[in-house]
C-alpha cells in the first residue's frame, strides 16, 4: 500500500531543512531500475525523493523507505508504527531508537545533528535501495541469507524491509557491508564537499557502530601522535642498547631488564675492582689493598696497616722462584697462626698477602686468570690443601708480590702447622 | 718478547698500552721505592690508579662523555693538589659549570619513563660524568667504558705477569 503521503510530506519537510546530503547516490543507484522521479523540492539541497509522483507501488522503494521511516514513532507527525509485522517487538525497538536518535538531532535542530540523521537516512535509503536492488536483479541469495527475519518481498511495510536493513546490519552479509561502505564513503566524501568538514568523523564514527568496525579505529590511535612516536622510538633504542650490553657482561640471561641492569652495575664494579687490584700490584701495598679487597668480598679477613711493624721478607729478591716463596710464606703464616690469628693476618698484610675465602678467589681466579694459569699452585702440605694464588707485577726490586694466600678451611686435614689456618675465615 | 697482542697499532689497546707504560716508568723514576710506610704505599698506588685511568681517558680522547668527565675530574683534582687555593677556585668554576650542564639534563634525568630509575642512578655513580645523562645515553657510554675497563685490566695483567718473575 501507499505509505501515506501526508507522513512523507512530513519528512519531507523534517529533512528539507537539513540540506545536507545530495540524494545522488541515492538517485544514481536508484534510477537505474526505479521508476520513480526523485523530486528535488528546490527549497533545499537535501534532495529527498518526494513520492508524489509516484506510480507503481510495487517497487517504489522509496516508499517502503518513506514508509519505513515514516514508521517511525514520530508520535507528533505520523501515526503509529504498524503493527503488521511478526518480529514487531525487536523491530520497533530498534526502529525507536533510531528514531529517537533522529528526533534528537531534529531538536538539536541546525545543521548540527541533521546530517548525522540525514546519514543514516540515507544509509538505511541506501540499504533498503540496495536490497532492493538486489531483490529485482533476481539475487535472492542476500534475500534469503538476510530473510531470517523474514524479508517479506512485499513493499509494504517498510517493517519488512526496514526489518531486512536491520537483518543486514546484523549479519553482517557482505554485500550489504561493501555498499554499505562504499556508500558512506561516498557519502563522507560528499558530505565534506557539503558543509562541515568536523562531520565526516563524527558520521564515521557513528556509522561504525551501525556497521561491523572496519574502518575507522586506526585513526584513533595515532591521536597523541608524537609522544607515542618518541616514546616508541625511546624505548627502541633502549632495547638496542642493552642487547648491546649484554653481550659484554658474562652473566647475559636477559630474563628482565632490570636484573639485567643489576648485572651491569655489578661487572662495572668488578671491572673497577680489578683495575684497582692491578694498580696495587705494582706496589704490593698490602696495606692498601686489604681495605679495598674488603669492598669485594665480605669474608676477607681484613686487619689494619699494621703491616710495616713486620719485616718484609723475599720482597727484593727475584731469585727464588714462586713456590719456594710461597712455601715459606705458608710456613711463616701457619707458625705464626698457631700464636695468634691476627700477627698472623699481619705478617700476611706486610708481605702484601691477603687471606680470602676460596670462593671469592676462584671466582676471580677463574674471570682474570687466563694468563695466569701458570701461576695458580695447588699444594698440597701436610695438612690439606690450599689454594695459593699469586699474582705478582712491578718492576723488580720495586715492588714485592702481591699473593692470595686462601686456605680452605672445610676440607683441611687437621695436621700439622696450619691446623690453625683451617679456622673458617671470618671478620675479626 | 714482543707484544702479540698490539696488532693494530691504533687500537685501544694499544694506545692505552703505550700511554701507560709510559707513564710507569715516570713513575719509577720518580721516587725511590724505599719507602715502606702505608701512607706512601697507599699514595704511589693512588698515583699508579690515576696513571691508568688517565692514559685510558687520554686513548680515548673527549669522543665519550665519560672520559671528558674523567679526564676533567682528574685535571682538577691535580690542580687542586698542587695548589690548593688555585684548584679550588677553578673547581669551583668548573663545578659551577658542571652544574649548570646537569641542571638543563636533570629533567630528561628524573623519570625517564622507563621505570629504572634506582639502577640507574647506581649506574650513574659508576659511570664517570653519568649524572648529566638520560637513559639512552648512559648505556650507551656504559657499554663503551666497559669495554674500556676489560681492555685497561686486560693490559694491566699482562704487564703484571710480565714483570711477576
Amino acid at each position: 500500500m501507499q505509505p501515506c503521503s501526508r507522513e512523507m510530506q512530513a519528512m519531507n519537510s523534517l529533512l528539507n531543512p537539513t540540506q545536507q546530503i545530495p540524494l545522488q547516490d541515492l538517485q544514481i543507484n536508484g534510477n537505474s531500475h526505479h521508476h520513480q522521479q526523485i523530486h528535488v523540492p528546490s527549497s533545499s539541497q537535501f534532495q529527498y525523493p518526494t513520492p508524489t509522483s509516484t506510480t507503481h507501488q510495487d517497487d517504489s522503494f522509496l516508499e517502503q523507505i518513506l514508509s519505513s521511516t515514516t514508521s517511525f514513532p514520530w508520535s507528533d507527525e505520523t501515526g503509529p508504527p504498524n503493527p503488521e509485522d511478526n518480529n514487531n517487538a525487536g523491530f520497533n525497538y530498534d526502529e525507536m531508537v533510531l528514531a529517537s536518535k533522529l528526533r534528537q538531532h531534529q531538536i538539536n535542530g541546525g545543521a548540527a545533528g541533521n546530517p548525522f540523521s540525514a546519514m543514516k537516512m540515507m544509509l538505511m535509503m541506501q540499504q533498503q535501495q540496495q536490497q532492493q536492488q538486489m531483490m529485482l536483479a533476481g539475487r535472492p541469495t542476500v534475500a534469503s541469507s538476510a530473510a531470517g527475519g523474514g524479508i517479506t518481498t512485499n513493499h509494504q511495510g517498510g517493517e519488512g524491509s526496514m526489518q531486512a536493513l536491520y537483518n543486514v546490519f546484523g549479519d553482517g552479509s557482505l554485500h550489504g557491508t561493501m555498499q554499505a561502505k562504499s556508500f558512506v564513503g561516498a557519502n563522507s566524501a560528499t558530505e565534506m564537499t557539503q558543509s562541515q568538514g568536523s562531520r565526516p568523523t563524527a558520521g564515521e564514527a557513528v556509522t561504525a557502530p551501525e556497521k561491523p568496525k572496519q574502518r575507522v579505529r586506526a585513526r584513533r590511535g595515532q591521536a597523541t601522535d608524537p609522544h607515542s612516536i618518541a616514546e616508541r622510538l625511546r624505548r627502541v633504542r633502549i632495547a638496542e642498547r642493552m642487547k648491546a650490553l649484554q653481550e659484554l657482561v658474562p652473566n647475559a640471561n636477559k630474563t628482565d631488564k632490570a636484573s639485567m641492569l643489576d648485572e651491569i652495575i655489578d661487572y662495572v664494579k668488578f671491572l673497577q675492582l680489578q683495575v684497582k687490584v692491578l694498580s696495587m700490584s705494582r706496589l704490593g701495598g698490602a696495606a692498601a689493598v686489604a681495605p679495598l679487597v674488603s669492598e669485594g668480598g665480605g669474608d676477607c679477613i681484613q686487619t689494619s696497616a699494621n703491616g710495616g711493624s713486620h719485616p718484609r721478607n723475599s720482597n727484593g729478591d727475584q731469585t727464588p722462584s714462586a713456590n719456594d716463596r710461597l712455601t715459606m710464606t705458608e710456613h711463616q703464616v701457619a707458625k705464626l697462626m698457631e700464636e695468634d690469628m691476627g700477627s698472623a693476618m699481619q705478617y700476611l698484610q706486610g708481605k702484601g698477602l691477603c687471606l680470602m675465602p676460596i670462593s671469592l678467589a676462584t671466582a676471580i681466579s677463574t674471570a682474570t686468570s687466563r694468563s695466569r694459569n701458570p701461576m695458580i699452585n695447588h699444594e698440597n702440605p701436610t695438612n690439606g690443601s690450599h689454594l695459593l694464588i699469586q699474582s705478582s707485577g712491578g718492576d723488580g726490586p720495586s715492588s714485592p708480590s702481591m699473593s692470595v694466600l686462601t686456605v680452605q678451611s672445610a676440607t683441611m686435614g687437621n695436621g700439622g702447622g696450619l691446623e690453625g689456618g683451617a679456622a673458617s675465615v671470618s671478620k675479626p | 718478547m714482543n707484544n702479540p697482542h698490539h696488532l693494530n697499532p691504533t687500537s685501544l689497546k694499544s694506545r692505552f698500552t703505550t700511554r701507560f707504560l709510559r707513564a710507569l716508568t715516570k713513575i719509577r723514576a720518580q721516587k725511590p721505592i724505599s719507602s715502606s710506610s702505608p701512607t706512601e704505599i697507599f699514595r704511589r698506588y693512588r698515583r699508579i690508579k690515576v696513571a691508568a685511568d688517565k692514559s685510558m681517558a687520554y686513548s680515548v680522547r673527549s669522543r665519550r662523555i665519560w672520559s671528558k668527565a674523567m679526564l676533567w675530574k682528574l685535571r682538577s683534582r691535580s690542580y687542586r693538589r698542587q695548589d690548593p687555593c688555585s684548584g679550588r677556585r677553578s673547581g669551583k668554576t668548573n663545578q659551577a659549570i658542571m652544574k649548570k650542564s646537569s641542571n638543563e639534563n636533570t629533567t630528561t634525568r628524573r623519570e625517564d619513563g622507563v621505570g629504572f630509575v634506582e639502577e640507574a642512578d647506581e649506574l650513574r655513580q659508576l659511570v664517570p660524568g653519568g649524572e648529566t645523562m638520560n637513559l639512552c645515553n648512559l648505556l650507551d657510554e656504559t657499554a663503551h667504558y666497559i669495554k674500556c675497563l676489560t681492555t685497561q685490566v686486560q693490559v694491566m695483567k699482562k704487564i703484571a705477569d710480565f714483570y711477576s718473575f
